[in-house]
């Protein structure tokens, strides 16, 4: 084992509870600074991390010095580590942003406790895009879900408090699946630990597995907002404040998404056929129906929200298609960093819109081109990362997509690649529509701070860079680890 | 004589989840649902797994059931007395069959298990030397698994800011509990035996089983009666000092963890000192932990009345 100075493993998980606890204790609507220093640190970590696998590989970490199945290992693979620099560098932008949102917005009562829970949440999702053991994944989306709910729930009034109990429910059940499914395992194989169990269920499946499985599955797919499961996340994240809304959307139900592709590719890859192609086909239809939604909302934020639901479902087209050539895995990281870029400034440049507006509607929106045109111009920029227009994130992904489709003959697929982003395309252009109208002469606009318009803009123009920059990403995703 | 026993236990355990689903009156489901907590925890005594039943009684019981009684009270003052609306004969139907295959499908999947090839007790047996403590239990949570635990305290600590971030202190002034003299008595008699029973526990769950947890759940169920019996105010919002207690514990297991990277891993305790830093870490936790518990009582109770 080379020794480093710093490990960044255990610091990533160390860091974000640290300074979760400090701004608990620094007391109410304090501790912006520390936060947004600590994310700060977090990103050199991740980077850290990133610049190690490069040059030695994948890293494991065995805590307490006990390898597994006796303890619990950390794994950073090119995976987790493409997962931790996305979650590392929107949360720090959408920092700044909130800071500056909720100074703007009078620091209602969504703000009290929004750093340590912030906190939480981001440690919750690095030790989860690190563990390697079922049982401690299950405890990490315990720590994810609650901070989530607890987020969208804050301050809110009664829509929003049911919002966020309908989430609250759907959450638990799903962590109760889970733990069923890690149960089953536990009692068949003896142990948790992911690379233990990997060759075992290879040499041999037994009717627990299967039904392991499958709960595992069901609740990974509710906590992710699959279709028919996706019913709790437009009231959930289309009524939460803009920066929390960004989190949830960006970031959190890819927790759940990483999770099944992680089990997909490891514990349960001898079971994976059977249930690719319903996946796979959930996603289709989650394309469909939620672009369809986004299409017919009268509100914005209901309609990102949607739209949100139809761009997860372009995750789970990968796994009819998951093959050797690794393809259709590059699809599904560049998806999910280009989506979770992309939302956020989605998400950051509507919260901008709201307040500048003093509305949610769609109506309300008939002239803001001229009030805010940089954050208008960084909607249309995640509006085109979305659609999947070249040189965008999103177009790298979905061509990714349609060429792991064409190799193996599903032409099927990747027609529907191409629907959803001419489906996109109509609900972005909807709002930049309604945007340049004519404003009627009683509109008041309200002034809104530069900065929350610059986070937008900066998002918005990573996730169409990133389609240039992808192949340093994909080359990283190449590291796998062997143990 | 065993055998007659469990089968009682494993019938009324399955009619007390009943009469706690099915009836529409919310009090007795709440009874109910205490009813099946203590059941349930006699049934991990029977199983050998005396930690989780002292856990069981006192949260999911003890703690659990409070707070929905507590719960109750709060909705008959402010609503309608509590009954639960009728669902569809539809609906009942489709959980019905839902719940059905799932018992089915895990009694064949039990069923058909084969034995384990890997055998996690046996090595636990092998490392409990290095361990620092003699109850395997203990060496397991604290060591073995620690990083679990300590992502578990956060999760508790999550738990009562989650409720604090819904349920915003406002300035309203707290009803004041009539003292009850029998209840006042009986909580003056009971709270130092609680206080002791908990000390003991803590102690002992280094060799046997207790610990921690079910310390701290001892403690907060002290905290819960003497606000019961109205010797002890509700707490209206946590300041500094409340918030130091609450994270105390945590943050002492996070620095160590931390600390303790230098020994090449995070948690990796020196074989020489492990028994003193888990006792001290229990310790720490024993106080927050029972804070915490004690908090999603005594907090939620400082907003009773607000609309």
């Amino acid at each position: 084992m080379t020794e480093h100075l710093i490990d960044p493993i255990p610091w990533l998980i160390v860091l974000p509870l640290a300074w979760a606890a400090a701004t608990f204790l620094l007391g109410p609507r304090r501790g912006a600074r520390l936060a947004i220093a600590g994310l700060g640190g977090q990103l050199l970590l991740a980077l850290l991390l990133a610049a190690q696998l490069l040059t030695e590989g994948a890293q494991l970490h065995a805590v307490g010095g006990w390898d597994a199945p006796l303890g619990i290992e950390l794994v950073a693979d090119g995976l987790s580590v493409v997962m931790l620099l996305l979650t590392q560098s929107v949360t720090l932008s959408l920092a700044i942003y909130a800071r500056a949102y909720f100074a703007q917005t009078g620091q209602g009562a969504a703000a009290i406790w929004f750093w340590p829970l912030t906190g939480f949440l981001l440690a919750g999702m690095n030790a989860l895009l690190l563990s390697a053991d079922l049982f401690n994944l299950y405890v990490t989306l315990e720590l994810v879900s609650l901070a989530a709910v607890a987020l969208v729930a804050a301050g809110g009034g009664r829509a929003q408090v049911t919002a966020a109990l309908h989430y609250l429910l759907v959450s638990l059940a799903a962590s109760g699946t889970y733990l069923v499914g890690v149960a089953l395992i536990y009692g068949v194989y003896g142990s948790v630990s992911i690379a233990t169990l990997t060759p075992l269920v290879q040499a041999s499946t037994s009717p627990a597995i299967w039904l392991a499985a499958g709960l595992m599955a069901l609740g990974l797919m509710a906590k992710s907002a699959l279709f028919p499961f996706h019913f709790w996340l437009p009231p959930a994240h289309g009524g939460a404040p803009a920066p929390v809304s960004a989190l949830l959307s960006a970031l959190v139900v890819k927790a759940a998404f990483y999770l099944v592709l992680r089990l997909t590719l490891t514990v349960f890859a001898p079971l994976a056929e059977a249930g690719a192609d319903l996946l796979g086909l959930l996603g289709a239809v989650a394309i469909l129906w939620g672009s369809w939604q986004a299409l017919r909302a009268t509100h914005l934020k209901t309609l990102v929200a949607w739209s949100t639901v139809a761009q997860l479902g372009y995750l789970f087209l990968i796994f009819p298609l998951l093959a050797p050539d690794g393809l259709a895995l590059q699809a599904g990281t560049m998806q999910a960093v280009a989506h979770g870029l992309a939302k956020a400034a989605m998400f950051t440049a509507v919260g901008v819109l709201v307040l500048s507006t003093g509305r949610d509607t769609l109506d309300g929106l008939a002239g803001v081109a001229g009030r805010v045109p940089l954050t208008l111009f960084a909607f249309a920029l995640s509006g085109v990362t979305l659609m999947g227009l070249p040189p965008s994130g999103g177009f790298l992904a979905k061509w990714l997509l349609i060429d792991a489709a064409l190799r193996q003959g599903k032409w099927g697929w990747a027609a529907l690649v191409i629907i959803g982003g001419l489906l996109a395309a109509a609900y972005v252009f909807r709002v930049l529509r309604q945007a340049f109208l004519l404003a009627p002469e009683t509109v008041r606009f309200h002034s809104v701070p530069r900065s929350l318009e610059w986070v937008a803009f900066g998002l918005a123009v990573a996730s169409i860079l990133l389609g240039l920059r992808g192949m340093e990403l994909i080359r990283l995703l190449g590291i796998e680890f062997a143990p | 004589m065993s055998l007659i026993f469990d089968t009682l236990l494993v019938a009324t355990l399955l009619w007390s989840a009943w009469r706690s689903l099915a009836t529409s009156d919310l009090v007795h489901a709440v009874v109910m649902f205490i009813v099946f907590g203590l059941l349930m925890s006699l049934a991990w005594a029977r199983l050998g797994a005396p930690d989780i039943a002292l856990a069981e009684a006192a949260i999911g019981a003890g703690l659990t059931g409070a707070l929905l009684l507590d719960a109750l009270r709060v909705s008959n003052q402010t609503a309608q007395p509590g009954s639960l609306a009728k669902i569809p004969a539809l609906q009942r139907m489709a959980v019905l069959l839902i719940s059905t295959v799932l018992a089915i499908g895990l009694i064949i999947a039990v069923l058909y298990a084969p034995l384990p090839s890997i055998q996690l007790p046996s090595m636990v047996e092998a490392n409990m030397a290095q361990s620092g403590v003699t109850h395997t239990v203990t060496a397991v949570l604290l060591n073995f698994r620690g990083y679990d635990t300590l992502l578990e305290v956060a999760v508790l600590l999550l738990a009562l800011l989650g409720m604090l971030a819904v349920a915003p202190a406002r300035p309203v002034s707290v009803s004041h509990v009539p003292i009850d003299p029998v209840l006042a008595t009986l909580a003056r008699l009971l709270v130092p035996l609680m206080i002791l029973t908990a000390c003991y526990l803590l102690w002992a769950g280094d060799h046997r089983p207790g610990g921690a947890f079910q310390a701290a759940a001892v403690l907060a169920a002290a905290g819960v009666l003497l606000h019961l019996a109205g010797l002890l105010q509700a707490w209206i919002r946590p300041g500094q000092l409340l918030r130091l207690g609450l994270s105390a514990g945590f943050v002492l297991f996070l620095s160590l963890a931390a600390i303790l990277l230098t020994e090449g891993a995070l948690l990796r305790y020196p074989p020489v000192w492990a028994g003193a830093l888990i006792l001290l870490i229990e310790a720490g936790l024993t106080l927050s932990l029972s804070l915490i518990l004690a908090g999603l009582f005594l907090l939620l109770s400082g907003r009773r009345g607000v609309p």
